[in-house]
């Protein structure tokens, strides 16, 4: 459903706001941003990358189509859910109507999508349907593979210790339960795990155990505790001196790092997981390149481990219906599993009517809202370059954003790019990157949300 | 950023105190109106009690700001931590001080009726 033709209390005050500014404008100023055309655009997703090149493309396109598929019409905040996992927050607080984002004009679709026919420039629909487009902007997202756990389904996420703040808004609050739970019990062993994919958050796995480590020392009870966490890899987080950070403190905070470790299987009923050693050569890099057989366990050790709470991380991909689709990536790290674009112009690599945006993307990091903010401006005008046959003017820095909460209610604000081995990038002078400070836990706590919301509306 | 941007992010941020802030401030301009009918003028009056008072009030602010924000003390560790906090509890300490020096007036007001 598009919005009430009626204004809101906020739309009034942006419309009052935007008819002074413009009044001061000359009106050829206004009237350059915009193109005329008369191209269909499908935007597949209406996640914060697809709804934040929603709004933008209906400001700068006139007489185009734009078409939005999203099938949900709840917009879930994502990065909120660390926040509910870890008790702070309640689940309402990260939930919005779609259609309060969605612009007027953009003719949304509730459908899921089911198949892309990239050289019929064909988008199929779960009810049959099709769509034909002109340009294409994937912005679906990611898939959570749970099944490549054996014995592991979303649905036992909040059962028998089980927590896992990705699985839905849900599973963050059975999380919150699981961990409460197991805190009332007074001891016993967590695990803590992540993936051997690139994974949305990067950093939710270790902010988990952050907050989780500050419950515990909170109980007053932390040396009945044992904590563990399992890395696939030889590293935690892909930005080094993070990394290194992370590792140290987990240190000082008795926390079992246990290296070349992954998840293969799990045993809600006896409380068991299973290990499968998959070192030492091997290494957790955001360019690990998943296959199913890897998640095979013949020939290779494993280990059982008892637990009485267990975060569990899922490997994660593209979706399906775009892996099985000409787009997916064909050679290179992210074969079989990401979109094929090219990660500095986000143009895909061989349809060049096709662009990717957020977390479906192949690149070697950039899975945040954060990394939508600096790329949503890059994919407007790079496409608006190609309906017009113009060479692609922007580039994208790979500048991502993580607010590494280092325990309830102190944080690092960790921003990064591609260039220099994933050097800092940072927004604010005054800020310190390897800092842990109260002003960036209260940026992450109250601020961050409504920037978010911003970029949803194509103003930030 | 744009400006609409910057304004679009105020708003969402200011969203859920925005009936907190609207009853404040009438209380606030419902004080001072009451008070002026009653003869008080804000620099002809002085109040020791209330400049002290709203002092305290605002040296509060390190404990209940960092608890508002689901923080502690503690954690209040860089230069940019204290000088936001200290902003925030010179903050309250003036909203206090604009609420107790009238009701000051008020109270010595009837004092001497």
């Amino acid at each position: 459903m598009h919005k009430p033709l009626l204004l809101n209390r906020r739309e009034l005050l942006k419309v009052g706001t935007g008819l002074g500014i413009s009044s001061l404008l000359p009106f050829s100023a206004v009237s350059a941003n915009t193109l005329q055309t008369q191209a269909h655009i499908v935007i597949l997703g209406g996640g914060a990358a697809g709804m934040a090149m929603a709004n933008r493309l209906a400001t700068r396109l006139e007489g185009g189509t734009i078409t939005l598929v999203e099938p949900r019409s709840t917009h879930h905040y994502q990065p909120g859910w660390t926040l509910v996992a870890s008790g702070v927050w309640q689940p309402d607080k990260t939930m919005r109507p779609n259609a309060q984002f969605v612009p007027r004009g953009v003719k949304w679709v509730r459908e899921y999508a089911a198949s892309i026919d990239a050289d019929n420039k064909r988008v199929g629909l779960a009810n049959g349907a099709t769509l034909d487009y002109e340009y294409l902007v994937v912005a679906t997202g990611i898939q959570l593979n749970y099944h490549l756990i054996e014995g592991m389904s979303p649905s036992l996420v909040g059962q028998h210790g089980i927590g896992s703040v990705y699985a839905s808004i849900e599973g963050a609050t059975r999380t919150n339960q699981a961990i409460q739970t197991w805190l009332d019990s007074g001891q016993g062993k967590g695990i803590f795990t992540a993936a051997p994919t690139p994974v949305k958050c990067a950093g939710a796995p270790l902010k988990m155990t952050f907050t989780t480590l500050s419950r515990l020392e909170a109980s007053g009870r932390r040396d009945a505790f044992e904590v563990d966490f399992m890395a696939p890899g030889d590293a935690l987080f892909s930005q080094p001196w993070v990394n290194e950070f992370v590792k140290q403190r987990f240190d000082e905070q008795g926390v079992n790092r246990r290296h070349h470790y992954r998840l293969s299987a799990i045993d809600p009923q006896a409380k068991q997981a299973e290990f499968t050693f998959v070192g030492p050569d091997s290494e957790f890099t955001s360019h690990h390149q998943l296959r199913e057989a890897e998640f095979r366990r013949d020939n290779q050790p494993t280990v059982i481990a008892d637990y009485d709470f267990i975060h569990v991380v899922p490997p994660m991909s593209a979706h399906d219906f775009v892996k099985q689709s000409a787009l997916i990536a064909q050679d290179g790290p992210f074969r079989g599993e990401w979109l094929d674009v090219d990660i500095y112009t986000m143009q895909h690599n061989r349809y060049p009517e096709v662009f990717g945006i957020g977390d479906v993307i192949g690149a070697p990091i950039n899975k945040t809202a954060a990394s939508v903010k600096a790329q949503a401006p890059v994919v407007e005008a790079n496409l608006i370059a190609v309906m017009q046959g113009n060479p692609l003017p922007a580039r994208h820095t790979g500048y991502t954003s993580c607010p590494m909460i280092t325990g309830i209610g102190k944080a690092m604000l960790v921003e990064f790019g591609y260039e220099d081995n994933f050097a800092f990038m940072p927004s604010f002078p005054f800020i310190d990157p390897t800092d842990e400070s109260w002003v960036t836990w209260v940026m992450k706590d109250r601020m961050l949300q409504p920037a978010y919301y911003a970029v949803l509306e194509g103003q930030a | 950023m744009t400006l609409t941007g910057i304004i679009t992010i105020l708003m969402y941020a200011l969203a859920p105190f925005i009936w907190l802030m609207l009853a404040a401030a009438v209380i606030i301009v419902g004080l001072h109106l009451f008070a002026y009918l009653r003869g008080y003028q804000i620099t002809h009056h002085r109040s020791v009690l209330a400049l002290l008072l709203a002092g305290l009030v605002g040296l509060t602010a390190f404990v209940w700001v960092p608890w508002f924000t689901h923080s502690t003390l503690d954690y209040v560790a860089t230069v940019v931590d204290w000088v936001a906090l200290t902003s925030a509890a010179i903050a309250t300490f003036i909203v206090a001080l604009i609420v107790l020096h009238p009701l000051s007036y008020l109270i010595s007001d009837r004092r001497t009726d």
